[in-house]
C-alpha cells in the first residue's frame, strides 16, 4: 500500500497512518538522523554556526538581484550558458531545447528536488529522451515508479524488504537482504549509464556569486559523474540558492552536512565553474545553468522571504512529530515536512489540497530548533493560517465554533455551564473507551477520527483554585493562632 | 521584457518595499573576522597527519605516514601489490579478462608529488595510464575496468580528513572517481589544519577565486563513496571508490 500523492489530503494522511510498514521505515530512519544531527552540532559551537549561516543567508536575500547578476556574469565569463525561467514550464522547455540541440538520447540525473518540483523527468521522457536517476535512493524509487519522500533520503519510506522486492521485480536480481549486494548491482548498471549518457542533470546546493561556481553535495559520487562524464551538463536551481563568497560556501556546506546527516563533510563536494578547458582529459563540453523563479518571488512578496534561506538539509523533517507519523508522500508535494508545509502552498506547484499543509503541524517548534538557518517555521505556518483566515478561507464550522467560543468566554456564567457540561460529557465518553476519548459525536468526531482526546479534569481549575484559597485561609488562621499561643 | 529582466526588476521592487517583513533592511555580510572555523585542528605537521589519518579511518578509509618521498613511493607500490593480491584471492572461479588488471588510472607522472612512480611501477609490470582524453566511448572503454587510481592532491585538511582535487590537463577527474580503489599521495606541504586555513591562505595570496574559475572543476573528497539510502545501512563504493588510501609524507617543499 502506498500513498497516492494526488489524492485528497485527508485520504493521503489516512493511508499513511494505516501503513504499518511505512511507520517502521520512518521510525528506523528519522530517529537515527535526528541523533546524528544533534551529535554533530553538539561537537562544535553549533549555535554560533547557525547564527552565522543565518546572517550570511539574510545578506544574500537582501542583495539577491546584485548577487544574481554577479553570478551570471562570472558564469558567462567562465564559459557557461545562463538561462532564466519564470516557472517550471519555462525551465522544462529550456532544458528540453538544450537536450534537442545537443542531440541527446540519454540523460543521467543526480538527485535534485528542483527538477522534481518541475516534473522534468516526465517532460524529457515524453520527448523520447531516456532519463536515469543515479542517486541510489532515487534509482530505487524510479524503478518502483514513485516520487521521493524526503529531501535527502528519498526512499526513506521503504523497508529493506520492500527494496529487495523492487530489485527482484525490476532487475531480475536474486532475493537478497544484503544492502551491499543491492548497491553492487546498482553500481554496475549505473556505471554503464554514466559512461554512455550524453547529458548530465543536477540541482544545485549553492552557487558562489564571486566565482560563478555551481556546487553539489553528494555521498555516492553520482554528482561527480553527472557533472564530469556526459558531453553536456545542466544545473537547475532556484534563484535563492546563492552564497556571496567561497568562504561562505564552505560555511554553508559544513552546516548543511552536519544538519542533514551529521557528517563533518559529505564524501563529495563538486564545484563546477565552467565547461572543461580545451586541454582537460575529462569534463563536459557544454555547461548550462538554469535560474528558476517558479513562485519564489511570490514567497518573498507575500512575506515568506525567510523560507527562501532554506538550505534543504531535511533536519526539520526528521525533527517533526507529524512528518515522523505520516511520512513525505502524505504532504502530496515535492517538499514535505515543516519546510514543505510552508513553501508548497506558495510555490507554483500542483499540490492537491496545498492549503491544508500549514495545518499539518503541532507548532511544537522542534523544526525551528533543528534548522541550521534558524528559520522560524512555526511562525511562518501560523502566518499562513492567519492569511487563510484573512482571505475568508475558513470552514463554516470553524467560524461558528470560534463565534460560540467567543460568546461563551465573555460570560462567567455561560463559561461555567459549558465547562461543567464538557467535564461530565468528556468523562462519560472517556469511561466508555477506557482512559482517552477515542470517539466523539459530530462535529467533534472530526478530531477523534485521527487522534485521541484527553477527558477534561474531574475538577475544573476554577473549582480547584477556590478550594485552594479556602484551604490557605484556614491554614493562615491556624498559623496565626499558634503564634499567639507561643 | 525578457524573463531575466522581469525577475530582476520584480526582485528589486519587492526588496524596496518598506513593509516587506523579511529580509530586514540592515543585513551586513558575514565578515572574514567573525566567520568561524567549523572543524578545527592544530598541532605539528606530524600531529596533523595523524589527525587526518584518524578522521579518514573513522570514514572507513586507510592511511599511512612516512618520512620521505622515496618511502611514499615504496608505500604506494606495496599498497598496490597488497590490493592486487586481495582482488585475486577474492575471485573464485574463472576471472573475466579485461586486459586492464595490471593498469593504474593516474595523474600524469609530472603532476604527482612523488617522482618516478610510472617507472617504478613499470618494473613490476604495472602500467600507469594518464589519458589525454576520455571523451569517446573507445577512450573510455580503454580505462573503464581499471581497478586502481593514483593521484596527488591540491590540498588536504586534517580536521575533516578531506582532500581537494583540482581538474587540469594532467590531473583527470576520472583517476579519483572511476576506479574501485584510490590512493592519494599527500605531501606535508599541502596539509592544512582545516578547510578555513587553506581558504585564508589562498585569499591572502590573491589566488582563491582563480583556483575555482580557471579550472572548470574543483572537488572536495572526504572518505570512500557511500550511501545509507537502504534503510540507513552504510554501504561503501556506490559510484566512486570503495577503498581510499592516503599516503602522507614529509617533504621539503616550501608552502
Amino acid at each position: 500500500m502506498s500513498v497516492d500523492i494526488h489524492a485528497p489530503y485527508k485520504e493521503r494522511v489516512d493511508t499513511a497512518l494505516h501503513d504499518k510498514h511505512l511507520r517502521i521505515a520512518l521510525d528506523r530512519a528519522t530517529s537515527r538522523m535526528k541523533t546524528q544531527r544533534a551529535d554533530a552540532m553538539a561537537a562544535i559551537d553549533g549555535e554560533r554556526l547557525r547564527t552565522q549561516v543565518r546572517k550570511m543567508k539574510s545578506y544574500v536575500l537582501r542583495n539577491l538581484p546584485d548577487l544574481l547578476e554577479t553570478l551570471e556574469s562570472n558564469l558567462t565569463a567562465n564559459g557557461a550558458h545562463v538561462h532564466w525561467a519564470a516557472d517550471g514550464e519555462e525551465a522544462d522547455r529550456i532544458i528540453l531545447d538544450i537536450a534537442r540541440q545537443a542531440n541527446v538520447q540519454k540523460a543521467v540525473k543526480a538527485k535534485s528536488m528542483t527538477s522534481e518540483e518541475i516534473h522534468l523527468n516526465g517532460v524529457l521522457q515524453q520527448a523520447g529522451i531516456k532519463v536515469v536517476e543515479t542517486d541510489l535512493g532515487e534509482y530505487i524509487i524510479q524503478l518502483a515508479d514513485e516520487p521521493p519522500s524526503h529531501i535527502i533520503a528519498p526512499v526513506i519510506h521503504k523497508r529493506i524488504e520492500d527494496i529487495s522486492q523492487v530489485f527482484q521485480r525490476e532487475l531480475d536480481m536474486p532475493p537478497t537482504m544484503d544492502p551491499s549486494a543491492m548497491t553492487g548491482a546498482a553500481r554496475q548498471i549505473l556505471r554503464r549509464e554514466f559512461l554512455s549518457a550524453d547529458l548530465g542533470i543536477s540541482g544545485c546546493n549553492f552557487a558562489i556569486a564571486e566565482t560563478g561556481t555551481i556546487c553539489i553535495v553528494t555521498n555516492e559520487g553520482n554528482g561527480r559523474m553527472v557533472s564530469s562524464m556526459p558531453r553536456v551538463y545542466i544545473a537547475v536551481m532556484g534563484i535563492e540558492k546563492l552564497v556571496p563568497t567561497v568562504e561562505d560556501a564552505f560555511l554553508q556546506y559544513q552546516a548543511l552536512c552536519r544538519s542533514a546527516t551529521g557528517q563533518q563533510c559529505s564524501v563529495y563536494l563538486s564545484m563546477t565553474s565552467g565547461p572543461r578547458r580545451a586541454d582537460h582529459p575529462d569534463g563536459p563540453e557544454e555547461f548550462h545553468v538554469v535560474l528558476m523563479d517558479n513562485g519564489r518571488l511570490n514567497m518573498l512578496a507575500r512575506g515568506y522571504g525567510e523560507a527562501l534561506m532554506c538550505v534543504r538539509c531535511g533536519a526539520c523533517l526528521n525533527a517533526c512529530p507529524v512528518y515522523r507519523e505520516i511520512g513525505g508522500h502524505a504532504y502530496g508535494s515535492t517538499y514535505s515536512g515543516p519546510i514543505g508545509a510552508v513553501i508548497s502552498p506558495l510555490l507554483n506547484t500542483d499540490v492537491t489540497d496545498a492549503d491544508k499543509l500549514p495545518h499539518a503541524s503541532s507548532l511544537c517548534g522542534a523544526c525551528r530548533d533543528a534548522c541550521p538557518v534558524k528559520i522560524d517555521l512555526p511562525r511562518l505556518l501560523l502566518n499562513e493560517r492567519a492569511d487563510q483566515v484573512a482571505e475568508g478561507d475558513t470552514a463554516w464550522f470553524d467560524r461558528q465554533a470560534i463565534r460560540a467560543f467567543a460568546d461563551t468566554m465573555k460570560s462567567p456564567g455561560r463559561y461555567a455551564a459549558a465547562a461543567s457540561f464538557a467535564r461530565t460529557g468528556s468523562n462519560l465518553l472517556a469511561g466508555m473507551s477506557g482512559g482517552n476519548i477515542t470517539f466523539m459525536p459530530p462535529p467533534f468526531s472530526a478530531w477523534t477520527q485521527s487522534r485521541d482526546f484527553p477527558p477534561f479534569a474531574k475538577k475544573s481549575f476554577r473549582r480547584q483554585w477556590r478550594e485552594r484559597q479556602e484551604r490557605r485561609k484556614r491554614i493562615g488562621n491556624e498559623g496565626q493562632r499558634s503564634k499567639i499561643e507561643d | 521584457m525578457t524573463t531575466r529582466e522581469t525577475i530582476l526588476n520584480r526582485l528589486r521592487s519587492e526588496l524596496r518595499r518598506p513593509d516587506l517583513p523579511f529580509p530586514l533592511g540592515n543585513t551586513p555580510p558575514l565578515t572574514s573576522d567573525e566567520r568561524m572555523t567549523v572543524t578545527a585542528a592544530s598541532g605539528t605537521l606530524w600531529e596533523l597527519a595523524e589527525r587526518f589519518g584518524a578522521e579518514l579511518t573513522a570514514l572507513h578509509g586507510t592511511y599511512e605516514i612516512v618520512g620521505t618521498p622515496t618511502e611514499a613511493r615504496l608505500a604506494l607500490i606495496n599498497r598496490l601489490l597488497t590490493w592486487r593480491e586481495e582482488e585475486r584471492a577474492a575471485y573464485r572461479g574463472p576471472k573475466p579478462q579485461t586486459g586492464q588488471e595490471d593498469q593504474v588510472l593516474g595523474w600524469a607522472d609530472e603532476a604527482l608529488p612523488v617522482p618516478g612512480i610510472a617507472d617504478a611501477l613499470a618494473d613490476l609490470g604495472i602500467e600507469v595510464i594518464a589519458p589525454a582524453a576520455l571523451y569517446s566511448s573507445e577512450e573510455r572503454d580503454a580505462v573503464r575496468f581499471i581497478r586502481y587510481g593514483v593521484t596527488g592532491v591540491q590540498a588536504a585538511f586534517a580536521g575533516t580528513g578531506s582532500m581537494l582535487m583540482v581538474a587540469g590537463p594532467k590531473t583527470s577527474r576520472a583517476a579519483s572517481l572511476l576506479p574501485l580503489r584510490h590512493i592519494a599521495l599527500i605531501p606535508f606541504s599541502r596539509l592544512y589544519p582545516a578547510i578555513e586555513d587553506w581558504l585564508a591562505a589562498e585569499r591572502n595570496a590573491g589566488t582563491l577565486t582563480s583556483v575555482l574559475r580557471a579550472n572548470a572543476n574543483v572537488t572536495l573528497i572526504t572518505g570512500p563513496s557511500k550511501s545509507a539510502d537502504i534503510e540507513m545501512n552504510l554501504t561503501l563504493g556506490v559510484h566512486g571508490p570503495k577503498f581510499v588510501h592516503a599516503i602522507l609524507f614529509e617533504d621539503d617543499v616550501e608552502r
